[in-house]
């Protein structure tokens, strides 16, 4: 029930847009032996996408051979709804997560399969992008969750007209960022808004993916998440926190961040009232400003990729973000009823329906589609941002898992607020 | 007549706009459109009225909310009550050791911090399969309710006159009989006052619906006016209109209860 | 009306003769809320004992794992800074609310009118659960939209979460903002209970209002003081839905206040074992406190004071 855990969650699976979405029942899944097929409860977030896989579920349940049965679960508190299910031995056969650590925690235990494992589904993964598939895979590779929602990645985000009136252009790389710090700062503008406050502070851990990612390349947070000794005194960690702790000083998140909260819309008001002219943050924004104003969002949100830092060692089309949510299938569910519904995920029907939703799929068949987007132009420049990336790291707090991921962001809350030097930054992660 | 007590007026003013500061700007907000607060702030007079906030919240999941709420404080009233005056007659009248011991206890029991015992608490429910129902609220908040309203009830019952006990039993009146006929007559605003308590504690209650449960299905006022700082893009009038609407149940009951409500907290420390 | 009644059954059959032990409800009557209050409250009291000697995740089944849980919990430096924040978050409040809550409950006690409508408002943050006021709150402070940005002159830039001392100053004011209403309403009721005889027999001897204050109401408020002191004390050592709201642990881990910590540990790390020695801690701590401050005013006292409650 952490707060940023279901913020992000939120956000992220674009519940911004879910303010009047009916609820659903979700009772408890079958536990029964595991035949080949049979019917199989799912487990899902509930938000608008349930429409999408609901009209998949119904066309899958026509052909036979086994039914599937949706469950939207309410987002609060989502995983831990899931966690209590599985330890209860009410499991549901197939759920959705956001991959990583809580994810791997069920693989360790066996409570979920091989997707490969599964008969027919030897080949499914290699219909998607291949730099969404690693968070929901294990460390050594095997999938363990199939996509099933669109894809989140974190970019910067701008206001237009700010930029324009001082006549400048988006950064492209940081010491472009670093001189527009002083130029919005004569402007009495806040260069980049910030939501430091605490239950906030995954807004902060962006920006410390992204550096450590530009400078030291997408290995160095591989060796920390697979707990390497002394990953984290990775010297692009230290030199990320030093980037850290320089923008700071320079003003370039203004003096007020530590009390500004993203949940309580502080940030993102700061923007699109151009008081602030960016903000780093995850694909979501543009609901999230839609919803306050749908004309803002439209004319006046600007975005580019997180710009590069020169003489960096990672690849400036890596990306740092939510790369989807999956599918994961438990041991005990009917195999071969599980194997054909993941195989619907990558219908024409369904990915043309998570793009109509505003989503950007993750399939390799979903150029065409985003044709048809509400927004194209948003969508192809997402989609393109993980077509290209080589990499796409998780956010590293939903990586990591709770446990390592609490005392990593107060610390680095507290390097932010100047409580840390980033050395003492480094120690305390290390030390974790 | 004595001279007025300038000091005294000074501090009741600065208190008074630490109240009603903050106050004002809950209420002006939530009757202004949200627009108009980004470019206002909340302190600003209000130049547009508007119901608009109200309604949406009414539109959304909130009355569900509230509906979940009444139930839940109405069945913690009854589970209360059904439990603690047994306990409090047999406590007053039952006489020997075994009586003060369980009052003891009880009394002990007062001690006991809900926070505290919070991981086992969870573990029961979770054990009884309640989980995420409206039983798991209902439960403890009942079980923490019971010490303060045995207290009370018994401190009631104990005003009785002791002779119209006795004439009752000797007549030969069964204690339930007693219980219906004498006990509970007389014992209404004690259990008005443990009812008025527990439905408040029950509709203010946080952390027991924030670790037992879960889904819109069940979820309570408090915890749907915590999910607004975490939940969309905060829209503030919004979120103080819902402020507002949580505290119409707890103003109705100070507004028809209030006598014996004051008159309960005022006993605290006067005996 | 029933009441009359139940007089007249009295008195006719006082007249009677009957077994006198017969019709006293026996112990059998308390043994529902007996057993339901043991359930919920006793066995958990045992259990977290219990628990702080395994190792839970929440997922599996506890496992015992010996002394791990508490050899951890005296070497972390976490648990020990949070004592500390804990103890300062206490004695702010403390203070600050019982000085103000027995000034206001004194002032509200006299029986001037505009004391009386003053009054209603006075009380207002108590018709507010917990949470609605710290949310409340959370969106006031916001620096940029919120009350700070029309006061600067009072708040500068408004960073009052941002900074360890702003935060802990921010949750004693919420934190008294909701709670002195209730302290000064207890207050108020003892205030009003004293006999006017003890003032017109100072008034006589010439003692000034000061000197009445100190003299006469300050002495007849000290159970009332013990009652809302303890209800303070108690409170500050386990509620955390002040700071789980408002500032969530932060800035840093500077308000990870010992109940917060213990609900992190259990609810979002699922470190269940372990967190159960933190909350045996304030198991401990607060019953040490309740029991003491019983003991200071004698059990009968503290039995009848709380009776009203």
């Amino acid at each position: 029930m952490n707060r940023s855990r279901w913020t992000r969650t939120l956000f992220a699976s674009g519940a911004a847009l879910a303010v009047a979405v009916s609820a659903t029942g979700c009772g408890g899944g079958s536990t029964e032996a595991s035949s080949p097929t049979g019917d199989a409860s799912f487990w899902t977030l509930q938000d608008p996408t349930n429409t999408v896989q609901q009209a998949g579920i119904d066309a899958f349940n026509e052909t036979g051979d086994g039914t599937v049965t949706l469950d939207a679960v309410p987002s609060d508190g989502y995983l831990d709804k899931l966690r209590v299910s599985m330890g209860s031995g009410q499991a549901p056969d197939m759920f959705f997560s956001w991959g990583g650590g809580p994810m791997r925690e069920y693989a360790e235990a066996d409570r979920i399969v091989d997707i490969a494992s599964l008969p027919g589904a030897e080949n499914l993964a290699d219909q998607f992008l291949p730099s969404v598939l690693q968070a929901g895979s294990s460390d050594d590779g095997t999938v363990f969750g199939i996509p099933c929602r669109g894809t989140q990645p974190v970019f910067l985000f701008y206001n237009k007209q700010v930029f324009a009136d001082a006549g400048v252009e988006p950064p492209t790389t940081m010491s472009d960022l670093q001189d527009l710090v002083g130029t919005f700062q004569d402007r009495g503008i806040t260069p980049i808004a910030l939501a430091g406050e605490s239950s906030s502070s995954w807004t902060e851990l962006m920006w410390l993916s992204y550096l450590t990612d530009r400078i030291g390349g997408p290995e160095v947070f591989q060796r920390i998440e697979s707990g390497e000794e002394d990953a984290w005194r990775d010297p692009a960690v230290l030199q990320a926190a030093e980037t850290i702790q320089d923008l700071v000083d320079s003003g370039a998140f203004g003096t007020n961040f530590g009390s500004v909260g993203y949940g309580a819309g502080g940030s993102s008001t700061l923007v699109s009232s151009g008081q602030a002219a960016m903000q780093l943050m995850g694909s979501w924004e543009y609901a999230v400003q839609q919803e306050a104003s749908a004309d803002f969002a439209a004319n006046g949100l600007g975005y580019v990729p997180f710009p590069a830092v020169e003489g960096g060692a990672g690849d400036p089309d890596n990306i740092v973000g939510n790369p989807t949510n999956y599918v994961s299938v438990t041991s005990g569910a009917p195999s071969q009823t599980a194997a054909d519904y993941l195989e619907t995920l990558t219908s024409d029907e369904y990915v043309q329906g998570l793009v109509d939703l505003g989503e950007v799929p993750v399939t390799a068949n979903a150029e065409e589609a985003l044709a048809s987007a509400p927004n194209p132009d948003y969508a192809r420049f997402q989609f393109d941002l993980v077509a290209n990336a080589p990499t796409f790291t998780q956010s590293w707090d939903q990586a990591l898992g709770f446990e390592i991921a609490t005392p990593m962001l107060a610390a680095l809350q507290e390097l932010f607020n100047g409580q840390q030097t980033p050395e003492q930054f480094v120690d305390t992660v290390a030390a974790i | 007549m004595r001279r007025p007590n300038y000091l005294a007026g000074l501090g009741s003013l600065i208190w008074l706009a630490v109240i009603a500061v903050p106050l004002y700007a809950v209420i002006a907000t939530a009757f202004r459109p949200s627009s108009q607060y980004v470019d206002d702030g909340p302190l600003a007079l209000p130049s547009q009225f508007t119901l608009d906030n109200f309604a949406t919240v009414l539109a959304g999941n909130f009355p569900r909310y509230v509906g979940n709420t009444l139930f839940v404080a109405a069945a913690t009233v009854v589970v209360v009550l059904v439990l603690a005056v047994p306990v409090a007659y047999s406590v007053v009248r039952g006489g020997g050791r075994s009586s003060s011991r369980i009052f003891r206890l009880f009394l002990l029991g007062l001690a006991i911090p809900a926070q505290a015992v919070i991981i086992p608490v969870f573990l029961i429910i979770n054990r009884l399969g309640l989980y995420d129902t409206y039983w798991a609220v209902i439960l403890p908040t009942a079980a923490f309710a019971l010490p303060v309203s045995v207290l009370v009830l018994a401190g009631g019952m104990r005003d009785i006159n002791a002779e119209l006990f006795e004439a009752i039993e000797l007549d030969g009146a069964s204690p339930g009989r007693a219980l219906w006929h004498l006990v509970i007559p007389l014992s209404r605003s004690s259990i008005a006052t443990v009812a008025v308590f527990t439905a408040l504690n029950a509709w203010n209650g946080f952390l027991f619906p924030l670790i037992l449960t879960q889904s819109a299905e069940t979820r309570m006022v408090t915890l749907g006016i915590y999910d607004y700082i975490g939940q969309y893009q905060v829209n503030p009038p919004q979120v103080f209109a819902a402020i507002l609407l949580s505290a119409v149940p707890i103003l109705a009951i100070y507004l028809f209860a209030r006598r014996s409500l004051v008159a309960g907290l005022a006993g605290a420390g006067g005996k | 009306m029933t009441s009359l009644t139940a007089a007249r059954a009295g008195r006719r059959s006082a007249e009677r003769r009957a077994d006198p032990s017969q019709g006293r409800p026996g112990v059998l009557w308390a043994l529902p809320g007996l057993l339901f209050f043991g359930i919920f409250a006793i066995v958990p009291m045992v259990g977290v004992l219990y628990l702080s000697f395994t190792d839970w995740d929440g997922l599996n089944v506890p496992s015992l794992i010996g002394l791990d849980n508490w050899t951890e919990f005296f070497s972390d430096s976490t648990v020990l800074s949070s004592t500390v924040v804990t103890f300062v978050l206490l004695i702010g409040n403390l203070v600050a609310q019982t000085i103000a809550a027995v000034l206001l409950g004194a002032w509200s006690a006299g029986p001037q009118r505009n004391r009386a409508i003053l009054s209603s408002i006075f009380f207002i943050p108590l018709v507010l659960s917990i949470a609605a006021a710290a949310v409340m709150w959370r969106q006031l402070l916001d620096p940029n939209f919120g009350v700070p940005s029309k006061l600067e002159w009072l708040f500068g830039d408004g960073n009052l979460l941002g900074t360890q001392t702003g935060a802990i100053a921010c949750l004693i004011a919420v934190g008294s903002w909701q709670y002195i209403p209730f302290h000064a309403l207890l207050y108020q009721g003892a205030a009003r209970a004293i006999p006017r005889s003890l003032y017109e027999a100072a008034e006589i001897d010439g003692a000034g209002r000061y000197r009445q204050f100190r003299a006469i109401t300050l002495p007849q408020l000290r159970n009332t003081m013990v009652t809302s002191m303890t209800f303070m004390i108690v409170g500050g050592l386990t509620a955390f839905e002040i700071v789980l709201v408002l500032t969530n642990g932060g800035p840093g881990s500077d308000t990870t206040i010992l109940p917060f910590l213990m609900y992190r540990e259990a609810f979002q790390s699922y470190n269940m074992g372990y967190a159960s020695t933190i909350a045996v801690l304030l198991l401990v701590l607060s019953t040490a406190v309740s029991l003491v401050l019983v003991r200071l005013t004698g059990y009968d006292r503290m039995k009848s004071t709380l009776e009203g409650v």
